[in-house]
């Protein structure tokens, strides 16, 4: 082995065993991690990244076996280590920060007692010694008080500041490797911005090697020296971060590349995707595993396995149209494909907001309070609030056939924000008017009806639909629901399935049986079902990889240009947001800072809100990085906010002024409110 | 209410009208129903739980000698239970599908099936009467520990024999949970020892749920305590009841009763003190 590298893995397969026979999920995985570099590794769900870190780290689920394969590691192959050899290399020589902060550290043990017993292996250090050594730890991640913070427990801390404790346990040991499965996956843009920082501060400071495993190609633009690109399994290119995003070679990395909607700057076009669903690994493939997907695919790409092909230096690709003698064979034309029908979007439909009629959607000055603890314990407690304002005076409209999104981070109440203009939270003041009538003073009979004319779009749509009902149950459901007796269910759950570009063969499938966008296919399809007016959609797709993201927001931008529904969108993800709607309004801590027309503000942001947040997306350019993280901190809490301008203690531009004085709603040229006193614009 | 007019029962057939009429007055039985409710419930408060009709010694001094009795049986019965069914537990979590987890298995739906009167009986027919090993009834003499540790067993067997199976059962169905978490395996990424793994963190978050189940299930465990001290013959809550009932004296059955009330409320708060004590989210939402 090259003793540049640290890690060299070749020809790795890994199979599990399940009821339905052997799930292939690595096939001959070979890569390197050069010493002192940033590795990512990128690919879609499903595509095998977890499943390399579990192999190298021997931790495989039960199920799951290294059919054959070398990892080697520091000169060691690994998979002939004894079970006390490693644990002395887990841990110790490679250590991993998990993707999911909330759920992969203990609950019931503090931060000291955690470290403490991962630093188990240093005997002659006293407990006390353990824990300063934890503290240095916690403070050059950049936990503040680590003094007392060492002493809490995960629950105590905030999203961001657990996966910087995530990040602190793994480097405790010193490790040769630091490796981060997903490392921002379930974080807000602004703490992820805050984390790629850290990790590469923290690389230069340490001179470690580090592995990062994502499906975010800005995370990975902007953080890696190197690529390795999977797609089901394999590697199918790998390479310097600049040679795969500028001159990427595998029709499969250039299709992921082009879907990402941070490269899609044009707003009026329809997404890129990558139409076709992953191939079952029950089956080994036995030419290329993306032929049945490929644009580009020749004759002989579903027998032949196409080799290694060496581009330049380290960038290699698994692809036949690198085979320089390829015309000899004379199998060079492509297959004649048939266009899936999920590409056949009639461009030509544009999406008119209707500027006549007075909008549908009326919000005035509305308020949502939640109690938090009852008269007894807030006695009891003598300095704690009652009540906490999780919307706060929002007013906002929204016209037929328009998109209106709502953005900030999470806890700014987004969400309770959507479910209180649908009445599902009581509001405590304020109005919603909704197609000419006050919804704020209607019975709940009354409320059920016009229900039907703005419907919910959930953010986990197979955790929302009943697993017991078929396809066919659930997307016909709302009629029963509504007591709309439509003569026949059937036809009608089979046309809003053409409607969402489901086969029918679907309806008597089970959720579970459903991948990501099928199953926000059938959410977009029951949402759709009682012919509403207004949808409001929260987080339409979180979770789902780039290239199945791309349909389903086609999918709603065409219901809209055809049915002239208004859409309220609510998220997190800016890119999406961009592409899709036609205004925004920014909340923070459960205002409006800023609302408007969305290409002018994602042009030229008047809150230092809304500019750190648009700032906080990484591009998936590696030319394009940041240097500065736009912006620190985190959303305060509902029941402590802060004096004045409610973002100051977090502004860069912050002045005497806002630290004292609320700023009021002004309203710019270009017709935007912003709540600053100091607008970056004029 | 109660079939026998209390008045009757306490002073026997050939009292004269006047000596009932004055009895009734003194023990406010002529008074409304929630009246002689509040009354008692005062005096409950004041540590009063009225007076034996036929001695006339006050209740809370028969429930202070009796109470002990009971609570040294349940104790000992849960905490045998304890420490035999929360290990078969683990361990047949730790290694699923073979014997130790199958002999668990059946074990469990065994004892959890019979009733613990039945075990008192056969043990009985067993150790005391075939072989003779252990006494048949009693507490055993006061004041001499080994002798009251040796009449306890058999009990405290019977009572406790159920639990085993339960409390394995419960034990193996959470820590197969979490043994399967995420930070399960980010621990053994970490290069934790498994006994480290086992004992500090699966078992601290599997044994949250057993403890609740063990203070709710406190009141079949005091149930299970009265059949044993009444087969058993051994003094106790248990047993003062059944012989009250029987002679139906109503104000020792009464306290009795609200003792045992009190016990089972203190049992499950203490259950709920102990996993806010292991459980820092609970301590917080507190
Ligand atoms: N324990 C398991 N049993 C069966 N299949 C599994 C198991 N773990 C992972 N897989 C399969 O292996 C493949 C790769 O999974 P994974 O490594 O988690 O992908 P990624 O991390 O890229 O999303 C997927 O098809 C997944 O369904
Ligand atoms: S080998 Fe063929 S099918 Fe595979 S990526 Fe290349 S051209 Fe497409
Ligand atoms: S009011 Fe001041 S602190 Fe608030 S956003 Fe504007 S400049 Fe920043
Ligand atoms: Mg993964």
């Amino acid at each position: 082995m090259d003793t540049k590298n640290l890690l060299e893995i070749r020809n790795l397969n890994v199979d599990f065993k399940t009821p339905r026979g052997r799930v292939h999920a690595l096939r001959e995985v070979s890569f390197n991690a050069p010493k002192g570099k940033i590795v990512g590794i990128v690919g879609e769900s499903g595509s095998g990244k977890s499943t390399v870190i579990w192999a190298m780290t021997q931790l495989l689920a039960g199920n799951g076996v290294v059919e054959c394969g070398e990892i080697f590691f520091n000169g060691k192959n690994v998979l002939d280590f004894s079970e006390d050899e490693l644990r002395a290399f887990r841990g110790e020589e490679a250590s991993i920060v998990f993707q999911d902060p909330m759920t992969s550290q203990i609950p019931v043990l503090s931060y000291s007692q955690q470290m403490s017993d991962i630093a188990y292996r240093q005997r002659n250090k006293s407990f006390r010694e353990k824990i300063e050594h934890s503290k240095q730890i916690m403070r050059k991640v950049g936990i503040p008080d680590t003094e007392q913070r060492v002493y809490q427990y995960p629950h105590q801390f905030s999203g961001g500041m657990r996966q910087r404790a995530g990040i602190a346990m793994a480097l405790l040991m010193n490790p040769l490797m630091l490796i981060g499965d997903e490392p921002t996956t379930a974080l807000d843009v602004t703490m992820e911005a805050q984390i790629i920082h850290l990790l590469r501060s923290l690389q230069e400071e340490l001179k470690s090697t580090v592995m990062i495993v994502s499906h975010n190609l800005g995370l990975v633009a902007e953080l890696c020296d190197e690529v390795v690109v999977m797609y089901a399994g394999e590697v199918v290119e790998q390479g310097d971060i600049r040679q795969i995003f500028h001159n990427a070679k595998h029709p499969y990395t250039q299709a992921l590349l082009e879907c990402d909607p941070a490269r899609v700057s044009n707003r009026a076009r329809f997404l890129p995707t990558i139409p076709g669903d992953l191939p079952d690994l029950h089956i080994r493939p036995n030419g290329c595993v993306f032929a049945p997907r490929c644009k580009y695919a020749l004759q002989r790409c579903e027998q032949d396995r196409p080799e290694t092909y060496v581009i330049e230096g380290t960038h290699n690709t698994k692809c036949h149209l690198l085979d320089s003698s390829r015309d000899q064979f004379g199998t060079s034309s492509t297959i004649e494909r048939q266009v899936s029908k999920t590409e056949t979007y009639d461009s030509s439909l544009k999406n008119i907001i209707d500027f006549e009629k007075p909008p549908i959607l009326n919000v005035e000055n509305l308020n949502v309070r939640f109690e938090i603890m009852g008269p007894l314990q807030a006695l009891l407690k003598r300095n704690g609030k009652r009540f906490v304002d999780a919307v706060l005076n929002v007013s906002l409209h929204l016209r037929q056939g328009e998109t209106l999104g709502l953005v900030g981070e999470s806890g700014s109440g987004k969400t309770t924000l959507g479910r209180a203009i649908l009445g599902l939270v009581p509001s405590s003041r304020g109005s919603v008017e909704f197609d000419g009538r006050l919804l704020t003073d209607l019975s709940e009979s009354v409320l059920r009806n016009l229900r039907q004319d703005m419907a919910m779009m959930f953010q986990d749509p197979i955790g929302s639909l009943s697993p017991r009902k078929t396809v066919g149950a659930l997307i016909a459901e709302p009629f029963s629901l509504h007591n709309k007796e439509k003569k026949n269910l059937e036809e009608e759950a089979r046309r809003l399935c053409d409607m969402v570009n489901l086969p029918h063969s679907f309806l008597n499938r089970y959720p579970h049986e459903l991948s990501g966008g099928q199953a926000r296919r059938v959410g977009v399809a029951r949402a759709l079902a009682l012919e509403p007016k207004l949808i409001i959609a929260d987080e339409p797709t979180a979770g789902l990889d780039v290239s199945v993201q791309g349909e389903v927001l086609n999918l709603m931008r065409d219901l809209q240009a055809r049915r002239k529904l208004s859409y309220l969108i609510v998220t997190h993800n800016l890119p999406v947001v961009r592409h899709i709607c036609d205004r925004l309004a920014i909340m923070y801590l459960g205002r409006i800072v800023e609302q408007g027309n969305g290409e002018m503000i994602f042009q030229k942001p008047a809150h230092p809100y809304t500019e750190a947040l648009v700032h906080g997306v990484p591009q998936p350019d590696p030319d394009k990085r940041r240097n500065l993280v736009s912006i620190e901190g985190e959303v305060p809490s509902l029941t402590n906010r802060p004096s004045g301008c409610e973002f100051h203690n977090r502004c860069k531009y912050v002045q005497e002024k806002c630290k004292t004085l609320m700023p009021q709603e002004k309203v710019l040229p270009d017709n935007r409110t912003v709540q600053c006193h100091f607008p970056l614009i004029n | 209410m109660i079939p026998g007019d209390p008045v009757s029962i306490a002073l026997g057939p050939r009292a004269t009208p006047e000596i009932q009429a004055a009895y009734a007055a003194k023990m406010h039985l002529d008074k409304p129903l929630i009246y002689q409710f509040l009354i008692f419930m005062g005096n409950v408060l004041q540590g009063d739980l009225g007076a034996d009709v036929f001695s006339d010694r006050s209740v809370t001094t028969t429930m202070a000698e009796q109470l002990p009795f009971t609570v040294t049986l349940a104790v000992s019965a849960i905490g045998w239970a304890a420490l035999v069914g929360i290990p078969l537990g683990c361990l047949s979590a730790l290694k699923p599908n073979t014997w130790l987890d199958r002999f668990t298995g059946v074990l469990s739906v065994g004892t959890i099936a019979i009733p613990s009167f039945l075990v008192s009986i056969w043990a009985i027919l067993l150790f005391s009467v075939t072989l003779r090993w252990m006494p048949v009834i009693g507490a055993g003499e006061s004041g001499n520990i080994l002798d009251q540790v040796h009449h306890l067993i058999l009990p405290a067997f019977a009572v406790g024999l159920g639990w085993v199976g339960y409390l394995a059962r419960m034990v193996r169905a959470s820590m197969l949970e979490v043994m399967g978490e995420n930070y399960i395996r980010s621990a053994r990424a970490f290069g934790l020892r498994s006994r480290t793994i086992i004992f500090r963190y699966a078992l601290k978050v599997a044994i949250l749920p057993t403890i609740t189940l063990i203070g709710i299930g406190f009141g079949s465990l005091l149930s299970g305590a009265v059949f044993a001290e009444i087969i058993f013959s051994r003094p106790g809550i248990g047993k003062l009841i059944y012989d009250m009932v029987l002679s139906r004296n109503f104000p020792v059955i009464q306290g009795a009763v609200l003792v045992t009330v009190g016990l089972y409320v203190f049992v499950t708060l203490i259950a709920d003190l102990v996993v806010s004590w292991l459980d820092p989210r609970v301590r917080d939402s507190l």
